[in-house]
């Protein structure tokens, strides 16, 4: 590998972890790392990725580039690609990689593998392998033409805990208009429903069938345990229940003594949420379901049987 | 105005999926297929836009052999005014850019001034195919929105970003959305839908009704395997009856000191 440019984000004025971990696999690829640090007034970052790891580092620094706006990171992105011609550029698979990766690829007339969680190189070759299917399959994928574009899953590849020496060079013209205004950031409010205290959670998912099962079949065994319930991302976008009881990515980052997961598969997004638990039961009828793979204990077979026994065992054993 | 929904089909949430013999896709012939679940809230915003203002136009487009059919006259039946397929054999094994440049070529002919779809697709899990096609129209975009509403010309939209917090942004007409999954509440088509939707045109189109050639859309990426990914440790099954199961359940709190 000649060349990779790491595009590096800014989350709450510190460098994003995910982009350590960028580091850590342009490294391994070996050849000259390079990176872009788009923001304003954020030379002290560029500075910190200097030092861990993410060699010359180019740094867009404009008042227009305060938040995120998609025709500033496309001008400084492409600022960077002409001045380095790197061969491969490695972008987080973040709300931003999400919303610029596939723009910058589809202007540049070049490929691009997103989501992935490994390159592995094969001879002169790189194979780039990610999940598909909502996490049932993997895939390697080929990628032809130069440069190529990768969008890498967080929490995927280790942070790059190395220091190393390496610069800081600003770019020039990066500010501009953009057609997306940025207006605000808004916090959804916190509910009534914190399930980052839990010591117990039981989650139900789309195996549940229906909203009336989660009164009538899950929380019998929710009140058994005495936990508090929790829901996957399907279950609340259907409005079974309300958004303060998802657990994901998007939802609440949980880490209970213990976590019940009834007719959950395990997507990607709510294993992000849960899978720090100190256990994990898994519930559910297909014993391929990804859940299985960040649990402890699992249970295979149809729930409507399993928890209502459980439910009685529980509250026997309770006295 | 004039609204393209850009529609996946993908294989039902409940198939049960196998890997094709050749090892580069699932085994598809007898699997049943759906709309893509976050294309669905792309169309509902959509009807909801020409529920206000019934001058709205909606066209429904999807890239894929004749079983697309069923879900395009699925979105007829919601209210959809046009359908569009696009097949043709140089698609086969498309990439995300070769199905943007075959989108973008129908969103040209049409002058669409918004177009709706999915922030991903339930199959591949990509991502890409929206970013792509505004890059190509050349228009602005905004991913992943759980809101819109039209401000004098301008729409406002809330993308969803991490842990619950949205981006407000604004951006002008014409633009493109990507849906995240739960931003409405989706119709179901009525049976008056259904039978009006029977009446309404679906055109079919070949790469060469779009102007476009084979080597015009070649594909820079593509699977060369596909696999069930390797087992970790796993977890620890518990076997037995329904009660012998509960009893191990309870042994398992109980060592957690949780009972």
């Amino acid at each position: 590998m000649a060349k990779t440019l790491i595009v590096g984000e800014i989350q709450k004025g510190a460098l994003r972890e995910s982009t350590l971990e960028l580091v850590t696999l342009a490294r391994k690829l070996g050849g000259d790392v390079v990176s872009l640090l788009i923001g304003s007034g954020v030379g002290g970052v560029a500075e910190d990725l200097a030092k861990k790891g993410g060699g010359r580092v180019l740094l867009a620094d404009d008042a227009s580039l305060a938040n995120y706006n998609l025709d500033g990171w496309q001008r400084a992105i492409r600022k960077a690609i002409d001045a380095e011609k790197p061969e491969l550029i490695l972008i987080s698979s973040t709300p931003i990689g999400w919303d610029v990766a596939g723009a910058l690829a589809a202007a540049l007339d070049c490929g691009i593998a997103s989501e992935v969680i490994k390159i592995e190189p094969d001879g002169a070759d790189l194979v780039f392998v990610r999940r598909m299917f909502n996490a049932k399959f993997d895939a390697r994928l080929r990628v032809s033409g130069t440069p190529r574009i990768a969008t890498v899953q967080p929490g995927a590849n280790e942070a790059y805990a190395g220091s190393e020496s390496g610069s800081v060079v600003k770019l020039d013209g990066v500010g501009g208009d953009a057609r997306t205004k940025f207006v605000e950031i808004r916090v959804a409010p916190a509910g009534g429903h914190d399930l980052t205290k839990a010591e117990i959670i039981v989650s139900g998912g789309r195996g549940l069938q229906k909203p009336e099962n989660f009164e009538a079949v899950l929380k019998p065994l929710v009140e058994a345990l005495g936990a508090q319930m929790g829901a996957s991302r399907p279950v609340v976008d259907a409005g079974w229940l309300p958004h303060e009881y998802q657990v994901g990515s998007s939802g609440q980052i949980v880490s209970p003594k213990l976590y019940v997961a009834v007719g959950i598969s395990g997507a990607i997004q709510h294993l992000v949420g849960m899978k720090n638990s100190n256990f994990i039961i898994a519930i559910n009828k297909d014993a391929d379901a990804p859940i299985f793979e960040v649990a402890d204990v699992g249970i295979v077979g149809d729930l409507f049987e399993i928890v209502p026994a459980l439910a009685a065992a529980v509250k026997t054993a309770k006295g | 105005m004039k609204i393209l929904v850009c529609l996946k089909q993908v294989p039902h949430k409940d198939a049960r999926l196998e890997l094709a013999p050749d090892g580069k896709w699932i085994a598809d012939a007898n699997i049943k297929f759906e709309i893509n679940d976050y294309d669905n809230y792309a169309l509902e915003e959509a009807l909801r836009i020409k529920d206000k203002d019934p001058a709205t136009e909606v066209v429904v487009v999807s890239i894929g052999p004749d079983r697309v059919q069923q879900s395009l006259r699925t979105a007829l039946g919601m209210g959809a005014d046009r359908a569009i397929q696009i097949w043709d054999d140089g698609l086969a094994g498309a990439d995300s850019l070769a199905i943007a440049k075959s989108l973008a070529a129908v969103a040209r002919a049409e002058k669409v001034d918004l177009v709706l779809m999915g922030l991903m697709s339930d199959d591949t899990n990509f991502a890409l195919t929206g970013p792509m096609l505004a890059a190509l129209l050349g228009v602005p975009h905004a991913t992943g929105i759980v809101s819109e509403k039209n401000e004098g010309g301008q729409l406002e939209v809330e993308r969803e970003l991490e842990g619950g917090a949205l981006e407000v942004v604004k951006l002008p007409l014409p633009c493109l959305l990507t849906a995240q999954t739960g931003m409405n509440e989706v119709r179901y088509a009525s049976l008056k839908g259904i039978m009006q939707a029977k009446k309404k045109p679906l055109d079919k189109k070949s790469l060469g009704d779009l102007g476009l050639s084979a080597g015009a859309v070649a594909s820079k990426v593509k699977i060369e395997k596909i696999y069930t990914p390797p087992k970790g440790k796993g977890a620890e099954i518990l076997s037995g009856s329904k009660d012998e199961v509960a009893q191990k359940f309870v042994g398992k709190v109980k060592e957690l000191g949780l009972l």
